[in-house]
């Protein structure tokens, strides 16, 4: 009995140790945006997020006098916060159209591995209500609510490994107003992300909205980014053809083209901030 | 009366074989990283460990995942980019206790742990101090405090956040075991 081997100790620690926890995936993009598309990430519980984001002119316009469009900018701004780690909701203002928004993004399934069930993938719905407040210039008496849009999605995340995160996300934006008889109230689409990384602190990422019954003379949109990220900050870098950052707006009404170079230089800076601190002592 | 032999010896035999083993299933784990730029601590309240009374051999081992930081951001950077505790999800100390400690007697006992340290997923020879009191009531507490270098473990940090984490990090461990 005395000549007890360590592997033993071992193996005995293994069977009084708790069995292993589930293990959830984590970190599946480093942004809770992947571009302009929502993630299936959320900020924890009990910590806020400040997003501020610019879209630079396009490329193509005189972008020697213009630096690249560094000249022009569009901006968003929003703070968010999730009471609980499962919900997130927050307020932006985008400069496009004079846009505010209250959104909301509420997980319900998270991919795991380990014992029992597992779910294969991470999915959240998101949504969120837009009021644009610039002047109507048709001449006509609207109503308050002609000024609103909705957006609700579907995100499905799948982390394929340490590097490869992939996301899929049907998408259904209703305007309360449209501009023709021929546009309709609900436009569809489905939404592509991915990221992939390159390094420990840097990704490459791209999102895509490829939509059902688009409205004529606008584009699907299309950016291709990289993360990078600092501790307390991500930055996100990109190239994409939907200048405005309401989501009603880059998704459903962008005019710029890829293939004629209306491509615009943006970034999303990202902040935390902890205002319920979990017991970590 | 050959069956009462029979079961006394029989549960003799278990209560000394259940006597060599302590068992700790909440063994408190923290660490600090103190740098003039930004302090960084963490803990976690369910470690396991192990002592055989008799050889004096020990385990101890966390979950990686279970390190609870006040800052959720930092919690994920320890997981994914530090200690890739997807790949190596487990802190493991494992080795002999040298000095003079009797489990039986209560008291408070000064040895040293003799070991291996397996932190992401690299073995290090250590040797630290610890303190085990023996209680009248047979509870063992053993407490500890050591320092582990990231870069001992091939903790890769970059240039960007050198500032931020401290060479030496200061690990302290509770851990209150009961004969199993």
């Amino acid at each position: 009995m005395s000549a007890w081997a360590q592997d033993d100790l071992l193996a005995e620690l293994d069977a009084i140790a708790p069995p292993a926890p589930k293990a959830y995936a984590f970190a599946t993009f480093k942004g809770t945006r992947i571009i302009n598309q929502q993630s299936v990430e959320l900020p924890a519980a009990g910590v806020g997020q400040f997003v501020i984001g610019h879209r630079f002119g396009a490329l193509n316009d005189k972008p020697l006098y213009n630096l690249f469009g560094l000249d022009v900018a569009q901006i968003r701004f929003e703070y968010s916060y999730s009471p609980v780690k499962w919900l997130n909701f927050g307020a932006g203002r985008s400069s496009g159209s004079k846009t505010y928004d209250g959104f909301a993004k509420v997980r319900f399934t998270r991919q795991s591995s380990g014992p029992g069930f597992n779910w294969p993938v991470t999915t959240a719905y998101y949504t969120n209500a837009t009021i644009v407040t610039t002047p109507f210039a048709d001449g006509f008496d609207h109503f308050f609510t002609d000024r609103m849009a909705y957006t609700h999605q579907w995100l499905v995340a799948r982390k394929m490994n340490e590097a490869l995160s992939l996301q899929v996300a049907p998408t259904l934006v209703h305007f309360n107003l449209v501009q023709t008889p021929a546009e309709s109230n609900d436009q569809w689409g489905v939404a592509l992300g991915g990221r992939y990384k390159l390094t420990q602190r840097m990704a490459l990422t791209a999102d895509y909205l490829l939509r059902i019954n688009p409205v004529d003379q606008t584009h699907n949109p299309l950016s291709i980014g990289i993360d990078i990220e600092t501790g307390g900050h991500v930055f996100q870098f990109h190239l994409t053809n939907a200048r405005s950052m309401a989501d009603p707006q880059w998704m459903m009404q962008t005019p710029g083209d890829w293939t004629k170079g209306d491509i615009f230089l943006g970034f999303n800076i990202t902040r935390v901030f902890t205002h319920k601190a979990p017991d970590f002592r | 009366m050959k069956k009462t032999l029979f079961l006394s010896i029989a549960l003799l035999a278990t209560l000394s074989a259940s006597a060599q083993k302590l068992v700790s299933r909440d063994t408190y784990v923290h660490f600090f990283s103190e740098t003039p730029v930004e302090d960084i601590e963490a803990s976690l309240k369910d470690g396991v460990g192990l002592i055989n009374t008799e050889t004096k051999e020990f385990v101890f081992q966390v979950n990686i995942q279970s390190f609870t930081f006040e800052k959720a951001l930092m919690q994920e950077h320890f997981n994914e980019n530090y200690m890739e505790s997807t790949k190596y999800p487990k802190g493991l100390f494992k080795g002999k206790i040298t000095g003079d400690v009797a489990f039986s007697k209560a008291g408070t006992y000064t040895v040293k742990l003799v070991g291996t340290m397996n932190i992401h997923g690299k073995d290090r020879p250590m040797t630290i101090p610890a303190t085990i009191t023996v209680s009248k009531e047979g509870l063992v507490v053993l407490e500890s405090t050591f320092i582990i270098k990231p870069t001992d473990h091939d903790v890769e940090i970059p240039s960007l956040v050198v500032t931020k984490i401290a060479k030496e990090i200061e690990v302290k461990v509770k851990s209150t075991l009961r004969a199993n």
